[in-house]
C-alpha cells in the first residue's frame, strides 16, 4: 500500500510539473545549451562554430585539447552558469509551488484524511521535487557526457557526478523554499524569500572568496619578502665574507658575520625585514580573518562549493596549473631588492588561492550542508505534522 | 442517475455496540483561545444516515476534521470503526468529502477519483473498475475524460462524493454536500446516500440545509457554538414538540378574538384555559372583540391548556402541544360555536428548522445567537 501511494504522489507530482509549461522550457533550453557545446570544435588549425572557422581566436589542439576544452566549457558554462545559475533558477520557480499548493486549503484535507501520515506525505512531496531536478540535471548531464565523449575524444564518467552535486546543491535552497512554502503559504513569498537566502550565501561567499584572495596575497608577499630577506643576508654575509678575505683577514670556514656586521654592509636591508614583519602580522591577520569566515561558514549550506567539487574531481592541480599558466608567466612573487616592492605573479595567487579551497574537505563541504538541510526539514516535518488545516 | 452500486459489503463487525464513531468529550481550542468545540459526546451507529447541524461556525466542520486528521484535538476519547480518532490506518475504510474541496486543476475527473484512490490504498485494478461505475454514479461518466479545472461548482461535487466512495468506505463524512449543486444535483446525492444506506454503509452528513437533511437523516446532532445542544432521531428530538394546528380562515386579529372567546383564562393569564361555551343566547356579533386586546398587539401568544397541553397562537393559527385528537375536539367545537370558519386542521411536527432555530435561539432574550465559535475570550478566528 505505501508502494502505491508513494508511486501515486510521484505520479502526481509528474502531472503537476509537467502541467506547468516551464519544465519543458527548462528541458528545451537544456538542449539548446548541448547543442551549443556541440557546435563548438577544436583542431590543428583553430578554433570553429559548426562549419564557420574562428581565425581571432589564438587556440588550437596543440595548446588546448579538445578533451579539455570541452571539460572547461561544461563546468563554466554548463555547470556553473546554466545548472547552478540560470536552470537553478527555473527550477525554484517550478517547484516553489509545490507545498503551498500542497497545504492551500481544500487540497491539504484531501492529502492528510488518507492513510498516510503526514511526515511521509511531507517527505515524498519534497522527493518529488527534487526528482524534477534529477531529470533535468541527468538529461542535461547525459548529453553533454555523450557530446564530450564523441566531440572531445574522452569519455568521463566522472562528468555524471553533476547529477548528485546540483541536486544536493538544489536541495540545499529547495529545504528553504519549503519552509518558507510552509511558513508563509504563498507561492511568490517563498521563491523570494528563498533567492534572499540564495543571495546571502552568494554575499557571504564573495566575502569568503575577498578574504583567501587577501590571505593568498598576504601569503604571497610574506613568503616573497622570507625568500627574499634570506637571500638578501646570505648574499651580504657572502659579500662580507670576500670583502674581509681580500684585506687579508683570516676567516675561520664557519664564521657568520653579526648581525650588525651585516647591516652596516647592506642598507636595505633593515627595509626588508621590517617589510617582512609587516606582512608577517598581516598574513597571521589575514588567515586569522578567513578562518573566522570559514567557521561562519560551516553552519550554511556550502552552493558554491558544492558545485566546485566537480571541478575538483574534473580537473586535477596539474591541469589547472596548464590552464591558469603561460610558459613565459612569472611563477612567483618576487621583492625588488632595493625599492622592496612586491611584485605578484598572478599564477602564484591563483595556485594559492586554489590550493587553500582545495584544502576544504568534502566531508566539510557536504557533510555541513547536508547537516543544515537535514535541520530544515526536520523543523518543516515538525511544522507540517502539528499545524492544524 | 443510474443503477450502480457502490459495491463490496461492509464488515458488520464494527463494534459490538454498533457504534461506528463514538466520541467523548472532544474539545478544539485555537492558538488564541477561540474554543471551536467544548467537549463533544457524539454516537453514530452503523449503518444510518447522521446529520450534524448548526449554523456557521458552529464547529462542523473542525468535527469532521478531527476525525479525518486534518486538525489535532486539544482533547478526544474517542474511537472510528474501533480505533482511537487519529489512528492513520483507519482512515481506509473511511470517505470523505471535506467542505471546500479543490482537486488539482490538471487532472481529469477519473484522474482525480483514481488519484484519491491510490492514496486510500485500492489496488490498481479496483481503482479502475470502481472509477467508471462511480463516475456513472454520479452522472459524470461524459465528463471524466475532462480538466476538472473546466468543471462547474457542482460537478466537481459530484467528482468529489465518486472519489469519497472509491475506497469502498464503511463510513462516509460528507461536508456540505450539496452546497452549489442545483435542485437535481441534491436529489441525486440524496439517492446515492440513500443507496449507501440501503448498502449498511454509515453516513454522515454536516449541512446546514436543514430540508436536505430532514429528508434523508435517520440522527441528527445540533451543534451550536462548539456544544452538542440535542441529539437524537429526528422523531425523538421532535416527540414533545408535535402538535396539532387549527387554522381559522380569518384575519389575525379576528382570528385572535375567536380563540380568546373560545379560551379566555388561557389567553388572558397565559396558563390553565378553560373552554367557556357561549352563554344562551349570546351571538357571535354581541361579543366583538376589543380593540386594543392585547393579542392585537402581540401575537404569538403562549399559554396552556387546564389539561396541561400548550398551546400557541401565530397570527391565525392555533398550535396545541397535542397527539390526540380527543384534546381539539373541544376547541373545535368551542370555536365553531362561535361561528369561526375553519380552513384546516393538521396534525404536524416540528421540522428540523423549527428544531435548529429553537436551538441557536437564546431562551431568555429571544435573539437568535451570532453566528461563530465561543468567543468568550478576546483572540483572533482560526
Amino acid at each position: 500500500m505505501m508502494m502505491r501511494q508513494t508511486a501515486a504522489l510521484f505520479v502526481d507530482a509528474y502531472r503537476e510539473l509537467n502541467s506547468r509549461k516551464l519544465f519543458w522550457v527548462t528541458l528545451m533550453l537544456s538542449g539548446l545549451v548541448v547543442a551549443a557545446f556541440a557546435a563548438v570544435g577544436i583542431d590543428k588549425q583553430g578554433f570553429t562554430i559548426l562549419w564557420f572557422r574562428l581565425d581571432f581566436i589564438p587556440l588550437n589542439s596543440d595548446i588546448l585539447s579538445p578533451a579539455l576544452l570541452y571539460k572547461t566549457m561544461f563546468l563554466s558554462l554548463g555547470l556553473k552558469i546554466w545548472l547552478a545559475w540560470i536552470a537553478a533558477i527555473l527550477a525554484l520557480i517550478t517547484t516553489a509551488g509545490m507545498i503551498p499548493d500542497l497545504i492551500a486549503g481544500g487540497s491539504i484535507e484531501m492529502m492528510l484524511s488518507k492513510p498516510v501520515s503526514r511526515i511521509r506525505l511531507f517527505l515524498t512531496k519534497y522527493a518529488a521535487g527534487l526528482l524534477f531536478v534529477t531529470f533535468q540535471v541527468g538529461v542535461f548531464s547525459l548529453a553533454s557526457f555523450f557530446v564530450i565523449g564523441v566531440r572531445g575524444g574522452e569519455w568521463e564518467p566522472a562528468l555524471l557526478l553533476a547529477i548528485p552535486l546540483v541536486v544536493a546543491f538544489f536541495s540545499f535552497l529547495f529545504c528553504m523554499c519549503v519552509l518558507f512554502g510552509l511558513l508563509t503559504r504563498s507561492t511568490i513569498a517563498s521563491l523570494l524569500l528563498t533567492l534572499l537566502f540564495w543571495f546571502f550565501i552568494f554575499i557571504l561567499n564573495a566575502a569568503d572568496g575577498a578574504l583567501v584572495q587577501w590571505r593568498s596575497m598576504a601569503e604571497a608577499q610574506r613568503d616573497a619578502l622570507v625568500r627574499q630577506v634570506a637571500q638578501a643576508e646570505g648574499n651580504t654575509r657572502q659579500l662580507l665574507i670576500a670583502e674581509r678575505r681580500s684585506l687579508g683577514e683570516e676567516l675561520p670556514e664557519d664564521y657568520h658575520p653579526t648581525e650588525e656586521e651585516v647591516a652596516g654592509v647592506n642598507p636595505f636591508l633593515k627595509g626588508l625585514r621590517d617589510k617582512r614583519a609587516s606582512a608577517e602580522k598581516t598574513a597571521a591577520q589575514a588567515a586569522k580573518w578567513s578562518g573566522i569566515l570559514f567557521a561562519a561558514k560551516t553552519i550554511v549550506p556550502k552552493t558554491g562549493e558544492t558545485i566546485d567539487l566537480l571541478e575538483r574531481t574534473l580537473i586535477s592541480m596539474a591541469d589547472l596549473e596548464a590552464l591558469t599558466g603561460s610558459s613565459d608567466m612569472p611563477r612567483q612573487t618576487t621583492v625588488d631588492e632595493q625599492t622592496a616592492e612586491v611584485e605578484f605573479s598572478q599564477y602564484d595567487l591563483s595556485m594559492r588561492s586554489a590550493t587553500i579551497l582545495r584544502e576544504r574537505s568534502v566531508l566539510w563541504i557536504l557533510g555541513t550542508s547536508f547537516a543544515f538541510e537535514a535541520v530544515v526539514l526536520a523543523l518543516s516535518c515538525v511544522i507540517f505534522a502539528r499545524r492544524d488545516f | 442517475m443510474t443503477t450502480a452500486t457502490v459495491d463490496e459489503p461492509v464488515n458488520p463487525a464494527v463494534r459490538s455496540d454498533g457504534l461506528v464513531i463514538d466520541l467523548h468529550h472532544v474539545a478544539k481550542t485555537y492558538r488564541g483561545r477561540i474554543r471551536a468545540l467544548c467537549g463533544i459526546d457524539m454516537q453514530v451507529r452503523r449503518g444510518e444516515v447522521f446529520g450534524l447541524l448548526g449554523p456557521n461556525g458552529a464547529g462542523k466542520s473542525t468535527l469532521v476534521k478531527i476525525l479525518m486528521t486534518v486538525i489535532r484535538p486539544t482533547e478526544c476519547r474517542g474511537t472510528m470503526l474501533g480505533e482511537p480518532v487519529g489512528h492513520k490506518a483507519t482512515l481506509a475504510k473511511v470517505g470523505y468529502l471535506p467542505e471546500h474541496h479543490r482537486f488539482p486543476p490538471y487532472l481529469t475527473g477519473s484522474q482525480v477519483v483514481d488519484f484519491y484512490g491510490s492514496l486510500a490504498g485500492v489496488s490498481r485494478a479496483d481503482r479502475r473498475h470502481r472509477t467508471g461505475e462511480l463516475l456513472e454514479l454520479v452522472g459524470m461518466k461524459e465528463w471524466a475524460k475532462k480538466k476538472v479545472g473546466s468543471y462547474s461548482k457542482g460537478m466537481r461535487q459530484r467528482i468529489g462524493i465518486a472519489q469519497s466512495l472509491v475506497n469502498s468506505p464503511e463510513v462516509v463524512l460528507l461536508d456540505e454536500p450539496t452546497d452549489g449543486v442545483d435542485p437535481v444535483g441534491r436529489r441525486d446525492i440524496r439517492e446515492i446516500v440513500q443507496r449507501l444506506r440501503s448498502e449498511g454503509r454509515t453516513v454522515f452528513i454536516n449541512s446546514h440545509l436543514l430540508s436536505e437533511l430532514e429528508m434523508v437523516c435517520d440522527r441528527v446532532a445540533i451543534l451550536v457554538q462548539g456544544r452538542v445542544v440535542s441529539q437524537g432521531t429526528i422523531d425523538e428530538l421532535t416527540s414533545d414538540k408535535r402538535r396539532y394546528e387549527i387554522e381559522l380562515a380569518a384575519e389575525p386579529d379576528a382570528a385572535a378574538a375567536y380563540f380568546q372567546r373560545a379560551l379566555p383564562e388561557a389567553i388572558r393569564h397565559g396558563e390553565h384555559a378553560t373552554l367557556t361555551p357561549p352563554a344562551p343566547g349570546e351571538r357571535e356579533t354581541d361579543r366583538a372583540p376589543p380593540t386594543h386586546s392585547p393579542l392585537t398587539r402581540r401575537v404569538g401568544y403562549h399559554g396552556q391548556l387546564a389539561t396541561g397541553e400548550w398551546l400557541e397562537i401565530d397570527h391565525a393559527t392555533l398550535r396545541i402541544g397535542s397527539t390526540e385528537p380527543a384534546t381539539i375536539q373541544p376547541i373545535i367545537d368551542a370555536l365553531r360555536e362561535r361561528g369561526a370558519v375553519i380552513r384546516s386542521i393538521r396534525q404536524n411536527r416540528p421540522s428540523l428548522e423549527d428544531l435548529f432555530m429553537q436551538a441557536v435561539t437564546d431562551p431568555s432574550t429571544g435573539a437568535t445567537l451570532k453566528p461563530g465559535a465561543d468567543r468568550a475570550r478576546k483572540g483572533r478566528t482560526p
